[in-house]
């Protein structure tokens, strides 16, 4: 078992959305291509586990079971799984655009972002870029024995800013990530959220050409959401071009003019930003009612509603105790 | 998409001609492809800084979240050095056919530790940054480098413990006295050499780990039977008697480096000071340090797969 594929791809036609006939699209002004994607596969490999279906089952039998004995020593040594997470993207994006990536867990939007930007090998097509990329994710881990003010000057260099530029900006970042003299204790000793927002300084210290967020908008407090907020939206202006993961529709909505829907690594859709969000909440819709329908006919009829019938009386109940308690 | 874009512009099918055109026109530049050599020289040469304060800052966290912090980078290799004047100096009443066992062997074990402890690192190198790696863009040869010089810093504090103990390896039964002399002055040099062949032998260690990990738990074993076959705790030519093989020995690089030290800092007279043995050093450095460079660059574009 060389290459398995763990999710199995759904014969889906990519839906393209062409907005140019609309009306408001030829008005949007639109910059130079920034970002060329062609045919972008990435293959990540696993190695030391061996991808196995679920619910797979060998037969009875003498022989079986001593291929069963084998299979179960085989499962724990060597074995390398391939996941093929993103299956030929191609799009073109253009400077001033701020296009969101929508799906759901596991669609390959992370891994998409991580390609575009240089740090995750592709195994198939091409990505060309003006300038270099800088993906803003809340995982840029540094050295959390270091003190915060040390992980801002090495997440500075490595971001390609020279020792004098950092020592300038340190109190600018300091201050935005609002952690005051905490700064000069190890990382470790910070609180989860505030290693987050000092990741987030450290990362929008330096106004790429392209920049990608990776729900990084997700993390601190409502102040501080604001704020980075703000900052995006500076960058944004400065920047050629903006790519945007979230799972907020509302969040895509305000920030993003295009959205492109990845389902399971591939385009289902690309477009205009209300178009596709709107397609992608009918989508996530209809296939939560399609799985309560399932459900309803894998339980049988009666069952169902025996158990509708059981949920309804528990949601009385809570309401009723939750209204005691209030009075 | 705009109106006017090319039908190339919309999503679905573009060739890679046309990817490469609409690049071409708009200067962009291809990415998660391996750079030219000379470029990727150049882009090490803007992240030397990086490259420095990665390696100094993982030497000072080395010590971190102790009592003792950076007092330990003292303490460890005194302690170590004690252990070895107990077992070599005061229980095995035996000389090795050298004037200063004590001497000889702290050389052998504090500057085979360079070797040691810097090709595992840059092993290491790839996997243990794998944030660094997947959330920045550099060129991936500062993380063995960094690894390595890390290490060389690290313990430039136990090379002066083992000048300490050389020194004092006279007050300790049957060993001859050693002198301070100006060939002392060769020590840095030596670790030097040492160092660009540690970086050659480093850089193809990170790549082929970083390809097939399981070598990590395998290259420890091979490392002990090298550390056997340098003349670490005991001269090779005390041991070995086929002459053809004790040439092998003698001149195989790591044995080669110890020799230098050890001519360097000690005052035997079996180690003679040997120009040639200098020379032959330096083109292993070299020689090794290209080659390795070369052998990591060339899977540049294929770092951080995993």
């Amino acid at each position: 078992m060389s290459e398995q594929d763990l999710t199995v791809p759904r014969p889906l036609p990519a839906t393209s959305a062409d907005t140019a006939d609309e009306p408001g699209a030829a008005a949007r002004v639109l910059g130079a291509p920034s970002l060329v994607a062609q045919d972008v596969h990435v293959t990540y490999r696993v190695v030391g586990s061996r991808g196995r279906e679920r619910g797979a089952k060998s037969g009875g039998g003498r022989r079986a079971r001593l291929r069963r004995l084998m299979d179960r020593g085989r499962e724990h040594t060597g074995g390398v799984t391939e996941v093929h997470a993103v299956r030929g993207v191609s799009f073109v994006a253009r400077r001033g655009e701020s296009i969101a990536i929508l799906g759901t867990n596991g669609s390959g939007k992370s891994t998409l972002l991580r390609a575009l930007a240089g740090l995750q090998p592709m195994s198939q097509g091409s990505v060309y870029v003006d300038g270099v990329p800088s993906l803003l994710g809340v995982n840029a881990v540094l050295m959390k024995k270091l003190s915060g003010e040390r992980n801002i000057v090495i997440g500075g260099l490595a971001l390609g800013l020279t020792r004098a530029e950092i020592d300038a900006k340190l109190d600018e970042i300091v201050e935005f990530a609002g952690i005051g003299d905490a700064v000069y204790l190890p990382m470790s000793a910070l609180s989860s959220g505030m290693a987050a927002r000092l990741r987030f300084a450290i990362s929008t210290a330096r106004v790429p050409e392209v920049l990608m967020i990776d729900e990084a908008l997700a993390t601190g407090d409502a102040a501080f959401r604001q704020r980075s907020k703000e900052r995006i939206e500076q960058i944004r202006e400065a920047a050629g071009t903006i790519f945007f993961v979230s799972h907020s529709l509302a969040a895509v909505r305000s920030m993003c003019t295009r959205a492109i829907w990845l389902d399971k690594g591939v385009v289902r859709m690309d477009g205009d930003v209300d178009t596709v969000a709107d397609a992608y909440r009918d989508h996530i819709k209809a296939d939560k009612r399609e799985a309560r329908r399932a459900r309803r006919a894998k339980l049988g009829e009666e069952e169902w509603q025996r158990r509708r019938q059981a949920r309804r009386a528990r949601r009385e109940a809570r309401r009723s105790a939750e209204a005691a308690e209030s009075r | 998409m705009g109106a006017a874009a090319p039908a190339a512009l919309s999503t679905g099918v573009m060739s890679p001609q046309d990817a490469a055109r609409i690049a071409a026109e708009n200067g962009l530049q291809p990415i998660g492809v391996r750079p030219s050599l000379r470029g990727y020289l150049r882009a090490l040469r803007q992240r030397r800084q990086f490259t420095h304060v990665l390696a100094s800052s993982k030497a000072y966290a080395e010590n971190q979240g102790t009592y003792l912090g950076q007092l330990w980078s003292i303490l460890t290799p005194t302690m170590n050095a004690l252990v070895y004047v107990m077992i070599f100096g005061l229980l095995l009443k035996t000389n090795r056919g050298v004037e200063n066992v004590i001497g000889f062997i702290v050389v052998g074990v504090f500057v085979y530790r360079l070797f040691d402890e810097g090709v595992n690192t840059a092993g290491r190198s790839i996997p243990t940054n794998g944030n660094l790696v997947r959330a920045l863009q550099f060129p991936r040869v500062v993380l063995p480098t960094a690894g390595i010089f890390s290490k060389y810093l690290g313990q430039l504090p136990s090379m002066l413990v083992m000048l300490a103990f050389v020194l004092l390896s006279r007050f300790v039964p049957r060993n001859v006295p050693v002198p301070v002399s100006w060939r002392w002055l060769l020590l840095p040099v030596a670790i030097l050499l040492l160092l660009g062949f540690t970086l050659g032998v480093g850089y193809v260690f990170a790549r082929i780990c970083a390809g097939v990990p399981d070598l990590l738990n395998f290259f420890p074993f091979v490392f002990r039977i090298l550390m056997y076959a340098s003349g670490v705790i005991f001269p090779i030519n005390h041991y070995v008697h086929n002459a053809a093989l004790e040439r092998v020995l003698e001149y195989q690089p790591v044995a080669l480096y110890l020799d230098l030290a050890r001519q360097s800092v000690l005052h035997e007279p079996s180690i003679p000071l040997m120009w040639s043995k200098w020379l032959l050093a330096l083109a292993w450095s070299v020689g090794v340090l290209l080659v390795g460079f070369v052998f990591f660059w060339r899977a540049e574009a294929r770092y951080g797969r995993e």
